[in-house]
């Protein structure tokens, strides 16, 4: 039974009311039969169970208010038994009012009256629950029950809500299925709103006539609009003749998607001088640019760039020279050289601006300062949102004559509309806006918008609330941090110079000095190894180009590898991507040093000539009579030095000896132990206990070892 | 329909305007013209003052045309229900200014400030 809207609250309650009971007297009428007669207190019991099979779930708090109620009830009623059928309307009117507040109640009367009072009908039935109700002490109880029922129903009510706008209010006007249902129709594109008012001014016309109650056009969602109705054949209705919306394509919103189609947030970006943006449209889209003006009232803005002009094609137009009509490329982003402009014949005007006082050079009717190009643009044709710019960009757009001042400014409004940095608790932070300037501190405490902090300086109240747009993230040299977000994500290192919001790190990974932004950095005890690995390859392979050339890869950087050339007369390393590498070489060659020592992995050799010459160190790759040797010392190329095998000899025994003691013994150094050494390194290294030299030492070795100092029967 | 409904905007493109309090959105000259139906007393149409600027705004998201803002969930929803019919904008994006919002008090006007992101 939906409840109307805006009526009087009596007749629905009444006609509810009377509905009920018609439903409810049926159903009793048959329980009460078969209870029986019993009269007086005695059935009491019958009726408790007769009420409680009827009415059920919900009655059971109220059982005990009704049982008084019963027994007064029971027994005023015998007295007022005879009715006057007047009086049975009248009764009702009132009884309706308590029935709603004590429902249960009013059932349990009824049950509990036809189980005492058996021999009536219907009507006498009724006119006797009713009777029992209307006692004359009651009447007051009536009004106010009428009351607080008003009071109740008040507030549900349509017509009647509070201005009040708390959340919880916000939940109660949830739509439910008495609200009109929101349908969605195509509409044609562009004309959403221009259909809303269209669809307001014939219903001014018609009035009532057309039942759609309000139309939606949402900015966001082109091509439909939405409208409110009870019917989708309102909808059609009030469709039709509008050319700009298809009445083919109505299509039902579900209740609970209903509030999505109207909770449109308003994102107020703030657009003030020397906010970064970026441009959406045109030749310089993408670009980054700086707002220098802005005209709300127009909805302008004039903003500064770093032009891209191909001066010669503005001449040739200038000159009325034919010129290709679309340009298949854009220009490189440069400075504006007004020399350069002159030289070319194009004219230049110098003109001053009433409004800000600057000269600004006008070239084919595009003004320019200090070599930036100034543009006014709609406001729809700029991004603000959440702006990331590489330090690059930032770096050209120092204008030449610019200070340092001009930068810092330029980054903080970057920071202003940045989204949120994360502070943690414990973070050493420093003010860099407002009153508070420089002032540093330590974060206690983070909340939404405010961070607390607890400054440094005496004097100062224990912590202060500072908006976390004013506060940047401050590092000292010596700390050692870690890159988090940004180009250089994953570095880790420690800070020589801090510059404000920029810092300059030096990098454990690749030993050179990056700069990042403040705001990427956390402190940190993390040493990265760096990236070693991408894709297959591995730093310090050996890998074999597309080129047919070879080389040692000496580092691995995020996107490509640096790679020292097989070439070994010129050290050369070069920057080779993925794909330019076509597979690891793991051939094994075996050399020959200048002395004809054969010449394997991980042997020692020292450099004999070029330009490395009295280096020495393992051999870790041969390739095609090209040996590369890894130097720790070396500081190019990480170390790695590529020679041509006879170049150089070999130094020592190989490199799992340990040994380096430079004794001339080649290979079989490693198999040749004299027994009387005490345990020689060499035996841990191979994972063997140590054993007593005349012991077992010589195992499984060639057995050569096992022989001497035994006696030998020669055959 | 009881109540006379509010002017429907005339054109769709830059002019178009957001009574800050309301949400009402006309023209800025229809503003000018006859001021704001559900605020009054901004007098926008009042002489040489230039409330309209102030009042209003240009940044704003969506349109909802109200027919009838008693038997409509979606005014109730916006809060626009008490307001005659007319065309009104989801959100605003600016608040009213510091001034208008004390003239508001002083009328005992509700006013409530955009959500913001």
């Amino acid at each position: 039974m939906s409840r109307g809207r805006g009526e009087e609250d009596d007749d629905i309650e009444d006609e509810e009311y009377e509905d009920e009971d018609q439903f409810l007297d049926d159903e009793d009428y048959d329980k009460d039969e078969d209870v029986g007669r019993g009269r007086g207190t005695s059935s009491k019991k019958r009726r408790r169970s007769v009420f409680i099979d009827d009415v059920a779930e919900e009655d059971d708090e109220d059982d005990e208010e009704d049982d008084d109620e019963l027994y007064g009830g029971c027994g005023k009623k015998n007295s007022k038994a005879p009715r006057v059928a007047s009086q049975f309307f009248d009764l009702e009117a009132q009884v309706d009012s308590d029935e709603e507040e004590e429902e249960d109640e009013g059932e349990d009367d009824f049950i509990v009256e036809t189980g005492a009072d058996l021999p009536e009908e219907d009507a006498g039935r009724r006119m006797h629950r009713h009777s029992l109700l209307v006692r004359e002490d009651e009447q007051e109880d009536i009004e106010a029950l009428e009351r607080s029922i008003h009071a109740r129903y008040a507030r549900s009510s349509h017509t009647e809500y509070d201005e009040e706008t708390t959340d919880v209010e916000q939940q109660a006007l949830l739509p439910s299925v008495r609200d009109p249902k929101l349908w969605m129709v195509k509409c044609a594109s562009g004309r959403e709103r221009e259909t809303a008012a269209c669809l307001m001014q014939k219903y001014i016309d018609k009035g009532s006539e057309l039942q759609i109650r309000s139309v939606i056009a949402l900015d966001h969602l082109k091509n439909y609009i939405y409208v409110e109705a009870d019917k989708e054949a309102h909808v059609r209705e009030a469709v039709k003749g509008l050319c700009t919306l298809f009445a083919a394509k109505i299509m039902l919103v579900p209740i609970r998607e209903m509030t999505d189609v109207l909770s449109a947030e308003s994102k107020a970006v703030h657009l003030s001088r020397d906010t970064w943006v970026r441009m959406k449209v045109g030749t310089y889209k993408g670009d980054l640019a700086q707002v220098v003006d802005v005209d709300n009232v127009r909805q302008r803005v004039t903003v500064k760039l770093i032009p891209r002009i191909d001066l010669q094609a503005l001449a040739n137009k200038l000159e009325g020279r034919e010129v290709a009509k679309k340009k298949a490329f854009v220009p490189p982003p440069r400075f504006m050289n007004v020399d350069e402009a002159r030289a070319l014949h194009i004219r230049v005007e110098r003109k001053r601006n009433s409004i800000t006082g600057d000269y600004f050079e006008n070239i084919g009717g595009m003004l320019f300062k200090d070599g930036f190009l100034y543009k006014t643009v709609s406001m729809k044709s700029i991004s603000a949102q959440d702006i990331k710019t590489t330090f690059d960009e930032l770096e050209k757009f120092r204008s030449p004559s610019n200070n340092g001042e001009g930068e810092i400014v330029g980054l903080s409004t970057l920071f202003a509309n940045r989204k949120k940095t994360h502070f943690m608790k414990g973070d050493a932070v420093i003010v860099v806006k407002g009153d508070l300037k420089n002032l540093k501190g330590w974060v206690e405490k983070v909340e939404e918008e405010n961070v607390h902090i607890r400054p440094e300086m005496k004097g100062l109240p224990k912590t202060l609330a500072v908006n976390d747009k004013e506060l940047c993230k401050s590092f000292e040299p010596g700390n050692h941090v870690k890159v988090v977000s940004g180009t250089k994500e994953g570095a880790t290192g420690m800070v020589v110079k801090v510059e404000q919001h920029v810092l300059i790190i030096l990098s454990e990974t690749t030993k050179e000095h990056i700069r990042v932004f403040a705001d990427d950095v956390v402190e940190s005890s993390e040493v990265a190894t760096g990236v070693t690995k991408i894709g297959d390859y591995e730093l310090h392979d050996l890998v074999l180009l597309d080129n047919n050339s070879f080389g040692v890869i000496i580092r691995v950087e995020s996107e490509a590898f640096q790679v020292l050339q097989g070439v070994p007369e010129r050290p050369e390393a070069s920057l080779v991507k993925l794909r330019e590498i076509k597979c690891k070489l793991h051939k094994k060659f075996n050399l020959q040093d200048r002395y004809r020592n054969p010449v394997s992995l991980k042997d020692v050799v020292r450099i004999l000539e070029g330009p490395c010459k009295g280096k020495q160190g393992p051999v870790e790759h041969i390739y095609k009579g090209v040996v590369f040797v890894y130097d720790r010392h070396h500081l190019e190329n990480a170390g790695f030095i590529c020679v041509k095998a006879d170049s150089c000899c070999i130094v020592g025994g190989s490199r799992s000896n340990g040994n380096r003691n430079g004794d001339s013994f080649s290979r079989f150094s490693s198999f040749k132990t004299p027994p009387r050494v005490p345990p020689s390194p060499r035996r841990f290294a191979r994972g063997d206990p140590p054993f007593d030299s005349g012991g077992r030492h010589g195992g499984g070795r060639g057995g050569h070892d096992a022989l001497i100092g035994t006696t030998v029967k020669i055959r | 329909m009881g109540t006379a409904p509010a002017q429907i905007p005339t054109s769709f493109g830059h002019e178009l305007r957001a009574c800050l309090r309301c949400r009402l959105v006309k023209t800025y000259d229809q503003f000018r013209e006859s001021g704001c139906e559900n605020c009054p007393f901004f007098k926008m149409d009042d002489g040489d003052n230039e409330r309209v600027v102030d009042c209003t705004t240009p940044n704003f998201n969506g349109m909802i045309s109200v027919m009838d803002p008693a038997r409509n969930w979606a005014a109730r929803w916006l809060r626009v229900g008490r307001f005659v019919p007319g065309c009104y904008t989801l959100a605003v994006s600016e608040a009213l200014p510091e001034d208008l919002q004390a003239l508001c008090e002083e009328v005992h006007v509700q006013y409530v400030a955009p959500k913001r992101v």
